[in-house]
């Protein structure tokens, strides 16, 4: 047993002995902590986890944009940057630990974030307390822009330059309007949603908007566990629905119902979102048990053209990571390579990452636009807080400024359509303007 | 019920409280945000080990407690703009009651089952959140932005400190009662305390009482130190792991034990974060954590007393330690 | 209808081979191995790797994963269980913290992102609204057997009706010249084998990655909880009652509710009847 008493036991001698051995361990510990850092380099953190292919991801884009600045001859002045790393494991709680090393212990200027939703919004308090500018380039949660909209002066600081969900619905919406139901001829829709808050903001967003939109109608929605094991029951119940199309809402265990969906052969188109999807190793991964599945990514996304300087940056990353996963990087490699130097490039203007409020105005006024063959491609600028965007009706303060009104020519659009066909390849479907193949139903489905 | 308490304890106490009140000035901020840490798991680990370590009666679902702890608090004061006055012991309140749910079936089961049941409770509660209400409780993200006690790494030092070390010094002094003597009893043999005429289920209710009531405390202020909460940071199986290998790696069924297992896994995995930053830290640390608890089920306390006793080349009842076990 | 018990079938099929491993240690060893679905994880991992990545056939995959199971379990059994010598909540706390350390391990080796593994017999077949992978049917029929097989060992060789004698009584076991340690070695050995084999088909199911441990060790609990120290044939009837009632809530009820109802039942059958629906019963 573990128990024992803890009455009578020991001398008064031990007792003695043993809380000042506590108080000196616990003081010893204490007083080896690292010294705060001096005025030498500028210092940039990264926030995410380091064994997974999206940190890793906005890690090496972050450290690529780092040793370009340093190679140019540093910034502020002949300043050379230095990159410290603090894991979250994506973990909460070390997310929130990893936050204040980086503030207090390593005392960084910047923060670049390559964090999941939940690890984010468990760091954000912190972000508020020690105002460091901190650009995420991971999660698109449109809760933490919603806290710029009610509180802006607490998390002016913040930046995001991935398209926040809510965005992403109105491209669906075109999609379905455009694809499903003009060229497909789909009229109905069996909605599966993961039970996640991402699965339940998503959904609420779509469904709104496909019946009176796309014309789209939703006849049920099915809500699932993302444990679950066997996803037959699931599927036997969309089939049944008598829906022309499935759509997938998925970010956690979503390898588990794509390889289902493709190994059961159901016989139903599905579409959606699948954040497994979304990276070069989905292929890999699922042992190629991922043809036939399609899903909204933000961009670039696999199977995207790239404009010439995005690609330079795509060809420096594969000769120095392309041994080791992920091989390619992830969309949040691209925003975390354009964040930094933007970051770097606002505080030239604004003499430094502090004073912060003149940061933050050099940040907002950040706008740079890729373009391809002359057309305007990609585009990495911010909403400001005040300006309305059209189509929503709404502020997106500190997001990254998306378009959503083709043809796109005001800025790149928030989101596009991939599809993993069944042999290997992924191509950009959707938009007409980025689209590098057709979307296609699975080989094994009768139309 | 008169507490075996002596001048030297009061002494040794006082000690240690100003030589932890020193501590800010000799230290950086970013250290006293481990300590902060640590001064929380410390709590979690003496919540813990005082149900376990005392009755044996092992909880897997303490992080169940801690849990509604920090909710009730962050619903009460971030949906609804409860004063954290109010909320706060009102938090308290709720995780008694669920600490009465977590009591029936310790009325009726012990061991391996009681644990196990205790663990599907932490496993619940982690389905239920984001299944009941998540408008109300976030759902699977959490919330964000719960109100702060107090800001900056010096003032949540002290607060955190207080709390620990008069959470501490009231479970001490518990245990040196004849109740804290009477529990620990249960530990041993439930069957011969009941008797000896003496009503183990009203000593095990006050056990989990006093457990529950120091997970809710902790996990309510926790909460709002954080400043945000999510189902996955809180009903988590490596939540759960912490807090008891903090417990078991410091000692058992001693109030210093957790205290310094606490203060000893936040550190280590802390000051691990430099030299391995990536995913090996925590293979480390479970490692570490692993190897000493297989070197000594006892844990640190028992290791120093070993060594105590070795100095002082007299033999203390530890070093007998096997036959307990 | 005729949907729900086919997949009801398939899917119990899966839960006894889960759970069956688990049950065994907790029958002869009278311990919750909570480092079980490690081994689940690692046979999964391992079948992966040789088959996956290193390109080898199926069979040098079950092999190799069968091979690392019984390693671990010869090395958990040694290193873990043997020295706390029968001390239970010791041995289960030990348990839970190797499993957190094999999950840092396969994230260092594998990272953390999730894999899926080729079926073990590809192909599809519909049957009344219901898809039937020939995977799961090879799964439920590999389940069937193995437990046909550790049923006849158990009952007529010589080891099998020592670990009996171990399971009913230790004591007694070794006056009458069974040696403890030998069958229970051998028990932990099994459990390792079993582990794995399981992890390699309920990685076929739905995907690896590092977590995978828990959802699996979730079932095995609930089903030596649910059905009380477990006897062969009443973890095959708790499998199923627990593999239906996930497929009956998931088609008629909600299918978000699918964990929520193990979690009750788990709690319910716990405090209302202690010992399990079938108490203490032989091997």
């Amino acid at each position: 047993m573990i128990t024992s008493s803890g009455n009578g036991r020991g001398t008064e001698m031990g007792w003695t002995i043993r809380t000042v051995a506590a108080a000196a361990a616990i003081s010893a510990l204490a007083a080896t902590a690292a010294l705060a850092a001096d005025d030498g380099p500028v210092k940039v953190g990264f926030i995410g986890s380091l064994a997974s292919d999206t940190g890793r991801s906005t890690l090496r884009g972050a450290q690529i944009a780092i040793d370009e600045l340093n190679e140019g001859g540093g910034v502020l002045g002949g300043r050379q940057i230095e990159l410290v790393t603090a894991d979250t494991g994506e973990d909460v709680t070390e997310g929130i630990k990893a936050y204040e090393y980086l503030a207090e212990t390593e005392n960084v200027d910047f923060i670049v974030s390559g964090s999941i939703d939940d690890v984010s919004l468990g760091w954000l308090p912190r972000m508020v307390e020690y105002k460091i500018p901190t650009l995420d380039t991971w999660t698109s949660y449109i809760g933490i822009i919603d806290k710029l909209v009610e509180d802006y002066d607490a998390h002016k600081m913040y930046f995001m330059n991935i398209a926040s969900d809510e965005a992403l619905a109105t491209l669906y919406v075109d999609f379905g309007k455009d694809v499903l139901k003009d060229k497909m001829g789909w009229k109905s829709v069996v909605i599966l949603q993961e039970d996640t808050a991402f699965g339940n903001a998503i959904n609420g967003l779509v469904s709104g908007l496909l019946a009176p939109e796309a014309g789209i109608e939703v006849v049920d929605t099915i809500v699932y566990d993302t444990q679950t094991v066997d996803f037959s029951p699931i599927f036997s119940k969309a089939v049944d629905s008598g829906a022309d199309f499935i759509y997938l809402i998925s970010s956690v265990n979503g390898q588990v119902v794509a390889s289902q969906y493709v190994k059961f052969q159901v016989p139903m188109p599905m579409t959606g979102i699948s954040v497994a999807a979304l990276g070069q190793e989905y292929w890999e991964d699922t042992g190629g048990a991922g043809g036939g599945i399609s899903t909204l990514s933000p961009i670039p996304s696999v199977g995207f053209a790239l404009d010439p300087k995005s690609q330079e940056f795509a060809d420096k990353y594969i000769a120095r990571f392309g041994d080791e996963r992920p091989k390619f990087p992830h969309f949040n490699g691209f925003n975390a390579y354009w964040g930094t130097l933007q970051a770097f490039a606002a505080a030239e203007e604004a003499g430094g990452f502090e004073p912060l409020d003149a940061w933050v105005a050099a940040m907002q006024d950040q706008d740079m636009i890729l373009e391809k063959d002359g057309e305007l491609w990609l585009r990495y600028g911010f909403w400001k807080p005040d300006e309305v965007e059209p189509r929503t009706g709404r502020t997106y303060p500190h997001n990254l400024r998306f378009d959503i009104t083709p043809p796109y020519e005001d800025g790149a659009p928030s989101m596009v359509v991939i599809q993993w066909y069944e042999d290997g390849t992924a191509k950009v479907v959707y938009p007409p303007k980025y689209a590098t193949g057709e979307f296609q139903v699975p080989s094994w489905i009768k139309q | 019920m008169a507490a075996d308490i002596r001048l030297r304890h009061v002494l040794l106490w006082g000690l240690f409280i100003a030589g932890m009140c020193l501590l800010p000035f000799v230290t950086t901020p970013g250290t006293l945000r481990t300590v902060i840490f640590a001064n929380y798991l410390a709590i979690f680990a003496m919540s813990w080990d005082f149900l376990t370590g005392r009755t044996g009666y092992v909880s897997f679902g303490h992080p169940f407690l801690i849990g509604i702890g920090a909710y009730s608090t962050a619903i009460l004061s971030y949906r609804f703009g409860v004063p954290v006055a109010i909320s706060i012991p009102a938090a308290v309140l709720i995780t008694m009651l669920a600490g009465t749910l977590f009591f029936l079936p310790a009325l009726r089961i012990r061991g391996s089952y009681f644990a196990l049941v205790t663990l599907a409770f932490m496993e619940l509660m982690y389905q239920l959140v984001q299944v009941i209400r998540p408008d109300i409780t976030g759902g699977t993200r959490g919330i964000s932005g719960v109100q702060t006690l107090t800001s900056g790494a010096f003032n949540n030092f002290y607060l955190s400190f207080a709390l620990m070390v008069v959470i501490a010094i009231v479970l001490w002094t518990l245990t040196r009662t004849r109740l804290g003597t009477a529990l620990s009893a249960i530990g041993m043999n439930e069957e011969s305390v009941r008797g000896s005429g003496l009503n183990t289920t009203k000593l095990k209710l006050f056990s989990f009482m006093v457990s529950a009531c120091v997970a809710g405390i902790g996990g309510a202020f926790y909460v709002h130190y954080l400043g945000s909460i999510a189902p996955r940071a809180l009903f988590d199986i490596n939540f759960l792991f912490t807090i008891i290998v903090a417990a078991l790696i410091g000692g058992a069924s001693t109030i210093i034990g957790p205290m310094a297992g606490a203060f000893f896994l936040t550190f280590l995995l802390e000051y691990l974060r430099p030299v391995l930053p990536g995913s090996e830290r925590y293979f480390i640390y479970g490692a570490i954590a692993l190897v000493l608890y297989m070197y000594q089920p006892k844990g640190l306390y028992a290791i120093v007393e070993d060594l105590a006793g070795r100095v002082r080349r007299k033999p203390t009842q530890d070093t007998v330690r096997d036959r307990a076990a | 209808m005729s949907q729900v018990v086919i997949q009801g079938l398939l899917l119990s099929g899966l839960y006894s081979l889960i759970a069956i491993g688990f049950t065994l240690i907790f029958s002869v060893g009278r311990v919750l191995n909570l480092a079980y679905g490690a081994y689940i994880m690692l046979g999964a991992y391992c079948y992966f790797y040789i088959t996956q990545t290193v390109g080898m056939s199926k069979p040098a995959g079950f092999a190799l994963a069968i091979a690392v199971g019984a390693a671990a379990g010869i090395l958990k059994y040694l290193f873990i269980v043997k020295p706390l010598k029968g001390n239970h909540v010791a041995v289960e706390i030990s348990t839970l913290i190797l499993a957190v350390v094999v999950q840092a391990g396969i994230v260092l080796l594998f990272n953390d992102s999730a894999k899926v593994l080729h079926p073990i017999v590809p192909g599809v077949i519909w049957v009344g609204g219901a898809a039937v992978t020939y995977n799961v049917v090879a799964a439920t029929l590999a389940s069937w057997l193995i437990l046909a097989a550790l049923y006849v060992f158990v009952r007529r060789t010589h080891t099998g009706r020592a670990m009996q004698a171990v399971s009913m009584d230790v004591k007694g076991a070794s006056i009458s010249g069974i040696d403890p340690d030998r069958v229970n070695l051998i028990t932990w050995i099994i459990s390792g084998m079993l582990g794995a084999t399981a992890g390699v088909f309920f990685a076929s199911y739905t995907q690896l990655n590092p977590s995978m441990w828990v959802a699996p060790l979730i079932i095995a609990v609930a089903v030596v909880i649910v059905g009380g120290i477990g006897s062969i044939v009443g973890t095959l009837i708790v499998a199923h009652i627990i593999g239906f009632m996930e497929v009956i809530s998931t088609t008629f009820i909600a299918p978000e509710l699918r964990g929520v109802f193990t979690m009750l039942l788990i709690i319910v059958v716990l405090v209302m009847m202690p010992r399990g629906l079938f108490g203490r019963e032989e091997l």
